[in-house]
């Protein structure tokens, strides 16, 4: 057998095995608690032969994708700014902190009764989400250059743009790209949480009105398709860190 | 006087920064940000809207209001006991993950996977399963914390150094005991940092529940009074989930100071 196959002995092992564990598990309790693998996968069919399931797949794309790429669009140039301009660094890290640390679903009420249930207050959700991580993430990579190394750029009379293409940029990329990450799970959650309890579209509204029909089955599917595009997802952000991270060296 | 040599010579970054130098525009800075957030609320939005100087008339009244005491005192008894038992097993997984490959083989993928699923999506589910009780809560906040403690645990437990096994295992000391006075130990700033990451993600699923199913708590006290246009009030509840999450945030890192002055490294982050 070759080595690119038996390497992945343990991974089809493993998945054989938690699929069939989850198999048993659904047949041996009542289908209103859980259902089987293999119904889930009969239940996922039948919503997308109906035709519902990827017209709500591509709601929750534009709005995973308008509010991720807003997010970055205002926090990688802000972050870089925040990053160069040491006083304004200095003064605003401690409130980035505070809203990093803060439980941002707990505005979602706010956002409900100030901008109503369009898709405007839905993308403003997983735009905070996504952001701070963002910003976060490069003021911190701002911190870890040491002034000296500005300072020797300076006396060898580095221009603005020297600066930012041989010290700013190498060094705050990387945890640029941390952040890009967090980013995207983030705002995956951002996702899930605006269709919940704003206007329920998309996927989220999938999953709640499959649990409010106690369509157990149609809940499972949903669950199992979130999970493996976070998965998915998990795994993009993970290359694209990798891929900068080499620069950190 | 040696506890101070010690905490000097630990992460200089860290550490308190020049204090008057910074103190200055963080002051401004803050200021700054109170007065752009009144004055575009004056300018741009309705009046029931929050704003600080409002937010701040109403604070006390809030904060001496029973009904709030007891949401705030709900909210935490669950994400503590809910941290509580998501600490307990998922230190225990997460050890034996790190240390045994078979294992790790074995759950690695699942684990990874239920990390990475946008935690609250299991809401519906367990609302299914528990019913429109606290109990959902409950099984939010633990699904929500267990897996960033299991993933940092067995990543600590993994990079133990080789060396202290070797001389444990020649004085024949047991599997057990090589477990809690040795692995436990020197994955404890792993165990840390997956904590401090747990905590605030336990407090997001409390939160969402709370909104989800409507049982009493802070989250669903902002919840009511938002919908009743009292933003002021709900938003002091906002204040304090923010002073929990920071809260979280500067234990752990003092106790990682305190207690592990020999630690330094990037912990895993979500």
């Amino acid at each position: 057998m070759p080595t690119s196959i038996r390497r992945y002995v343990p991974f089809w092992l493993s998945l054989a095995v938690g699929i069939a564990l989850w198999e048993v598990a659904g047949r041996s309790t009542s289908a209103a608690f859980m259902v089987p693998f293999s119904a889930t996968l009969v239940r996922l069919w039948e919503l997308i032969v109906a035709g519902e399931f990827l017209g709500q797949l591509a709601e929750s794309a534009k709005l995973f994708f308008t509010g991720f790429v807003l997010a970055l669009t205002v926090g990688i140039p802000l972050g870089m700014l925040l990053a160069r301009v040491r006083a304004l660094r200095i003064g605003i890290e401690p409130y980035l902190m505070l809203i990093y640390a803060t439980p941002l679903v707990a505005l979602i009420p706010f956002i409900l009764s100030m901008m109503g249930f369009g898709f405007a207050p839905k993308v403003l959700v997983v735009f905070l989400f996504a952001v701070f991580p963002v910003l976060y993430n490069t003021v911190e990579g701002a911190r870890s250059i040491k002034p000296e190394m500005i300072e020797v750029a300076h006396s060898f009379r580095s221009g603005e743009w020297a600066l930012w293409r041989e010290v700013m940029l190498p060094y705050t990329l990387p945890y640029t790209m941390t952040g890009v990450r967090q980013a995207i799970g983030r705002a995956l959650v951002g996702m899930v949480a605006a269709e919940f309890f704003l206007s329920s579209t998309g996927l989220g509204q999938l999953i709640m009105g499959a649990s409010q029909n106690f369509d157990t089955g149609g809940v499972f599917a949903s669950i199992f398709v979130i999970g493996l595009i976070g998965v998915g997802l998990m795994r993009v952000g993970l290359m694209i860190e990798r891929h900068f991270a080499r620069w950190r060296q | 006087m040696a506890d101070a040599a010690i905490t000097a010579t630990v992460p200089a970054a860290r550490a308190a920064p020049a204090a008057r130098g910074v103190l200055v525009p963080r002051l401004i800075t803050g200021l700054a940000l109170l007065l752009i957030w009144e004055v575009a609320v004056r300018l741009l939005a309705p009046a029931y809207v929050a704003k600080p100087t409002t937010v701040l008339m109403v604070a006390p009244h809030v904060l001496t209001d029973p009904v709030f005491l007891r949401a705030t005192g709900n909210t935490l008894a669950a994400v503590a006991e809910g941290l509580a038992v998501a600490l307990v097993f998922g230190t225990v997984i997460g050890l034996l993950m790190g240390r045994s490959p078979a294992l790790e083989k074995a759950i690695r993928h699942y684990v990874n996977g239920f990390y990475a699923m946008p935690m609250i999506v299991v809401l519906p589910l367990f609302s299914l399963w528990f019913g429109y009780s606290a109990s959902t809560r409950i099984a939010t906040i633990i699904f929500a914390a267990i897996f960033s403690i299991i993933v940092n645990v067995a990543d600590g437990a993994r990079s133990v150094p080789r060396e202290f096994l070797e001389v444990a295992r020649s004085f024949r000391s047991s599997r057990l005991r090589m477990m809690l006075n040795i692995v436990l130990p020197s994955s404890m700033p792993y165990l840390l940092a997956g904590f401090r990451l747990a905590a605030g993600r336990a407090l997001i699923g409390a939160v969402v529940a709370e909104f989800f199913i409507s049982v009493g708590g802070l989250g669903y006290y902002i919840l009511y009074n938002s919908r009743s246009y009292h933003h002021n009030e709900a938003f002091v509840g906002v204040l304090l989930l923010a002073a929990f999450g920071v809260s979280f945030e500067v234990l752990v890192q003092a106790a990682t100071r305190r207690f592990l002055p020999w630690y330094r490294r990037d912990e895993k982050a979500d």
